[in-house]
């Protein structure tokens, strides 16, 4: 949600509700992702969770089979309370190399009429394209892009001495840290990247 | 259902490339809101661009003690039109979210990061979310020039935010003495700010402050 990648799997112990801004050419947009909870090893989510839902997102990993046999129930439960809501399917982690379900293999999304992305929260690959997606059609307009939203002038801070070398003893110690282990394959392929 | 026999068409569209994102698949949706198009400002509109770079960026996590992504896309060093005040922005691709917005001073201290000769570290207070918060970032680029080049831009610029900060710091002072003198004058009548009488440079420094603020 915060654009961060997290290696390490923390479960969320209760629905957590994150708001998601983007900055589109129709004004600002504001998602409210639902972060459900664990009970969904317990045989899906409760109808509650899906009242009132305008829009959703499945998501199943490419690198196991059995995330993408569960998208049948979650989208049968979904459309038993949401009626006519655009969908989104992401298969996830398609940065990984022996991903088990192939692109060719993905073909739910035909029978259901879901858009389907191809995406990575490791690398960013994709990541936008669902929520560009799902503004654009709750919006109906197709011609709907994200913009710059306005970089305001920062307010003036005063640092004294004490914080200053405070700082730079921090910033000597972040120096000798290494960056992000997946990175140097990521960013690579950022050479290649001139469109952006 | 849009069609009548999806296991057909299914058939049918398995001959084309495997799952064509750009194509829509998606069913035909009412719209839930009616939006009016507006015009976009950047905030940037009154700023010259002094350096524009693809890059990376991370910013440390004391907690856990290691970097975290922050956002690929390009970073600017922006020098405004009329203030002359310098800030980095950074704003990341596609969503052209900002991932950090802070100015450039005179404190800014650069540092090559210990492992990559491609990036560098610095202390800033950042302003992406519209309050000032303490961040250590580090900047990861395509290549040692690029770095180079960013690290001399900025080190240049709060050089020179140093000599300005400086001048203006004599000028402020200067400026709120006069003031000082003028608001306790309009209080405590005329005779007051005319024992006080300000030199006629002073006068002119209060003078060209009044306006900025008005």
């Amino acid at each position: 949600m915060t654009g961060e990648f997290e290696k390490k799997y923390e479960p969320t112990i209760v629905v957590e509700v994150h708001p998601l801004d983007f900055h589109t050419n129709y004004g600002k947009i504001r998602f409210y992702c639902w972060d459900t909870a664990w009970q969904e090893k317990f045989g899906g989510l409760r109808d509650g969770y899906y009242i009132h839902e305008q829009c959703a997102i499945i998501m199943f990993d490419v690198t196991a089979c059995l995330t993408y046999k569960n998208i049948l129930s979650w989208h049968r439960d979904l459309c038993r309370v949401c009626e006519n809501i655009p969908i989104v399917l992401c298969g996830n982690k398609v940065d990984v190399k022996n991903r088990q379900v192939k692109a060719k293999m993905v073909t739910f999304h035909r029978k259901k009429n879901l858009q389907y992305y191809e995406i990575s929260a490791k690398s960013n690959y994709n990541f936008e394209n669902p929520f560009l997606y799902l503004v654009g059609k709750l919006a109906g307009y197709p011609n709907l892009h994200f913009v710059e939203s306005p970089a305001l002038a920062p307010f003036e801070d005063h640092i004294d001495l004490a914080q200053q070398q405070l700082h730079d003893k921090e910033l000597i110690d972040a120096a000798a840290q290494p960056l992000p282990d997946h990175d140097n394959e990521s960013f690579d392929k950022m050479k290649d990247l001139n469109h952006f | 259902m849009a069609s009548n026999d999806p296991e057909r068409r299914e058939e049918e569209e398995a001959g084309e490339t495997a799952a064509g994102e750009d194509e829509d698949t998606g069913a035909q949706i009412a719209p839930i809101v009616r939006l009016e198009e507006v015009a976009v400002t950047t905030g940037e509109e009154d700023e010259d661009v002094l350096l524009d770079l693809k890059a990376k960026l991370y910013r440390f996590d004391k907690e856990g003690n290691q970097w975290k992504e922050r956002g690929t896309g390009s970073v600017k060093i922006l020098k405004h039109k009329e203030t002359g005040k310098v800030r980095l922005v950074m704003r990341q691709v596609k969503t052209l979210k900002i991932c950090a917005n802070h100015l450039i001073l005179q404190s800014i201290k650069l540092q090559e990061h210990a492992g990559n000769d491609k990036s560098c570290v610095w202390h800033a207070t950042d302003f992406s979310d519209g309050e000032l918060k303490d961040e250590t970032f580090c900047i990861r680029f395509g290549s040692v020039d690029n770095c180079k080049l960013f690290m001399e831009t900025v080190e240049k610029q709060a050089e020179a935010a140093g000599k300005k900060e400086e001048k203006e710091s004599k000028e402020a002072d200067s400026a709120a003495g006069e003031l000082e003198k003028l608001s306790v004058g309009e209080t405590k009548g005329e005779e007051k700010a005319k024992e006080e009488a300000p030199t006629a440079a002073d006068e002119k420094e209060s003078e060209s402050t009044e306006t900025k603020a008005a």
